[in-house]
């Protein structure tokens, strides 16, 4: 056995072996995956897991490094990068991964992406067609 | 700051753009001439070609620290880095059937499942699944 499988090994026993605790961290980021484009707030997501929200939150940011709100930012996010890129106005993106407002997306986006939407997709749309100029 | 290259040092590019590019799935973006056979040789993500590109950088033939720093991770079964794969049993499988040799098998580690795999390059890699 190599000085690393003993490593995962060891890790594994001092910091992952509470099994319930993990199941409800890994079942609500499922839940954020499956369900990012809809009104997601702690109180529902703690609701499902039949836990508090304040244990809940705890145990995201424990197991994932970031709090749920954190994930689903970047989550909501990375999704609204590949709906740009295939041509969604800037609004129906917003709506589509989950935000409310177009204004706060935009501003949220640009402090995620370092551009505005339009500025990404105008972007977008100008590597792919000098690609296709040569 | 921006993240665009990071390096992996490989003991024969050649052999590491084959691996890298043909087994992994990953493809070539800049391949620049350098001094006597070296290369500025990169590879990217197949569908984020726009993505941080990996060097593949032949530092343990030209500086012996860098030698004796990749073979002690080696011979630990440590990974020189990690990539980050949809499902990691079904990379496990592939890899698998085109040769690749394991020292992890799929393994849950809390809420993510690792596999480690010999790059055939002088490292281990490990892939990294989200649960």
């Amino acid at each position: 056995m190599t000085f690393y499988q003993k490593e995962i090994n060891r890790i594994k026993g001092i910091c992952y072996s509470n099994k319930d605790q993990i199941q409800i961290a890994i079942g609500t980021r499922n839940y954020m995956e499956n369900n990012f484009d809809r009104k997601l707030n702690l109180d529902l997501l703690s609701h499902i897991k039949f836990t508090s929200k304040f244990h809940l939150l705890r145990l995201f940011k424990k197991y994932y490094g970031q709090t749920p709100k954190q994930y689903l930012i970047d989550k909501r996010i990375g999704q609204s990068k590949s709906y740009l890129k295939k041509g969604m106005s800037v609004s129906e993106t917003c709506y589509a991964v989950g935000f409310e407002s177009p204004s706060s997306f935009s501003t949220l986006f640009k402090k995620k992406i370092g551009q505005t939407p339009t500025d990404f997709q105008i972007e977008q749309f100008s590597q792919s067609q000098s690609k296709n100029d040569f | 700051m921006k993240v665009k290259v990071l390096s992996i040092p490989v003991q024969n590019q050649e052999k590491a753009l084959k691996f890298y590019t043909e087994t992994l799935g990953f493809v070539k973006k800049m391949d620049v001439p350098l001094s006597e056979q070296n290369r500025w040789l990169t590879v990217v993500n197949k569908e984020e070609q726009d993505g941080t590109e990996i060097l593949l950088e032949p530092s343990p033939n030209h500086f012996e620290p860098a030698k004796v720093y990749q073979k002690a991770l080696m011979d630990a079964g440590i990974p020189y880095a990690q990539f980050n794969v949809e499902n990691t049993q079904m990379e496990y499988d592939r890899l698998k059937s085109l040769g690749v040799e394991f020292s992890v098998k799929p393994t849950e580690m809390g809420t993510v499942k690792i596999a480690v795999f010999n790059d055939t390059c002088g490292n281990n890699i490990q892939i990294v699944e989200i649960l």
